[in-house]
């Protein structure tokens, strides 16, 4: 787990998007965090189940099992009277909903059932002679009824059918769930936020990229609205 | 109307294009209804593709159909174009 910034004072936690996103924007969220290190603000990256350095294999975990780390990697700040706020990127926005967090800022936050199409087409794309059914194309037929289900390989990841199923369902944290949430998008997204924002979209690029002028606009974004959320 | 509906979709395709491949603004701008994507642009390629689609349903608010997509949607600018007009007039 990755820590910026100052033992005092409200306390953020980033959570990355899921899968081969979060490679895409790793580098961008640190960059966010030495941002927000930079005005006073102090940050943690941690490493989910299933994602970077951790010890668990991705193809073990459901989305609860990777919300729930979330969970724990708060908890120490969270019992020790900290505030604490969450913010994730794209599909991070999918793994906050367990911890308790005193507001949630997502950036370009992506559902499940978006997620999971993506997933699909990627499959079907690395498969072109094999056509994928509609809605149960990660379940393998040849599978005994007593064994469990094989995990599914997608671009290197290998993922649990019960994590695509949890995908089929899932959706970011709302204003009807309570609490601050902030929304912010790229100007390129037309759907309700609190803020647009110019910017390329990262995760869509095929090697890693960074974007220093958008990390430090999102940061300024995250800390003022930190402030207001302290008053 | 139309016409400021094809407009806009031929903008938002265009940005997306350059978005998702890294293409360069001149490249980007250089596209007509006649040039060829998939298959003829190296940049496009079929993992791009699943990017590409995607991107497109979230900068326009539309969802693409698996089986929708084939090649003739993606054969050039103009046939995508007018896959997308066809999804948002609905």
């Amino acid at each position: 787990m990755l820590r910026f910034g100052p033992d005092q004072g409200p306390l953020v936690a980033v959570a990355l998007p899921l899968f081969e996103d979060a490679n895409r924007v790793r580098g961008f969220a640190v960059a966010i965090c030495r941002a927000l290190a930079a005005r006073g603000v102090a940050t943690i990256l941690p490493d989910l189940p299933g994602q970077g350095e951790s010890l668990v294999l991705l193809e073990r975990c459901s989305i609860l099992d990777i919300a729930d780390g979330f969970d724990c990697a708060t908890k120490e700040a969270w019992n020790a009277n900290r505030r604490l706020y969450g913010v994730a990127l794209r599909s991070g926005a999918l793994l906050d909903k367990l911890a308790l967090l005193n507001g949630r800022w997502h950036f370009a936050p992506q559902d499940g059932p978006s997620l999971l199409r993506d997933l699909k087409r990627i499959k079907q794309a690395l498969q072109p002679h094999i056509r994928l059914s509609d809605t149960d194309w990660y379940f393998d037929p040849q599978t005994p009824a007593d064994h469990p289900d094989p995990p599914v390989e997608i671009a290197g990841n290998r993922i649990s059918t019960a994590l695509l199923t949890d995908l089929s369902v899932y959706a970011p944290w709302t204003p009807a769930d309570g609490g601050p949430l902030r929304i912010v998008r790229l100007d390129s997204d037309p759907a309700p936020a609190d803020r647009h924002v110019p910017g390329a979209a990262l995760w869509r690029r095929a090697e890693p990229g960074n974007d220093i002028t958008l990390a430090r606009l999102l940061a300024d974004d995250i800390a003022d609205w930190i402030a207001t959320c302290e008053r | 109307m139309i016409s400021e509906d094809y407009d806009r979709i031929d903008a938002t395709l265009r940005s997306t294009l350059r978005d998702v491949l890294g293409l360069s603004e001149s490249r980007a701008a250089a596209l007509d209804a006649d040039t060829p994507l998939f298959g003829a642009m190296p940049e496009l390629d079929s993992m791009a593709v699943a990017g590409l689609l995607t991107e497109i349903e979230e900068r326009l608010g539309i969802l693409i159909e698996d089986d929708e997509i084939d090649g003739e949607m993606l054969e050039s600018f103009g046939a995508l174009v007018r896959f997308v007009a066809t999804k948002t007039r609905r």
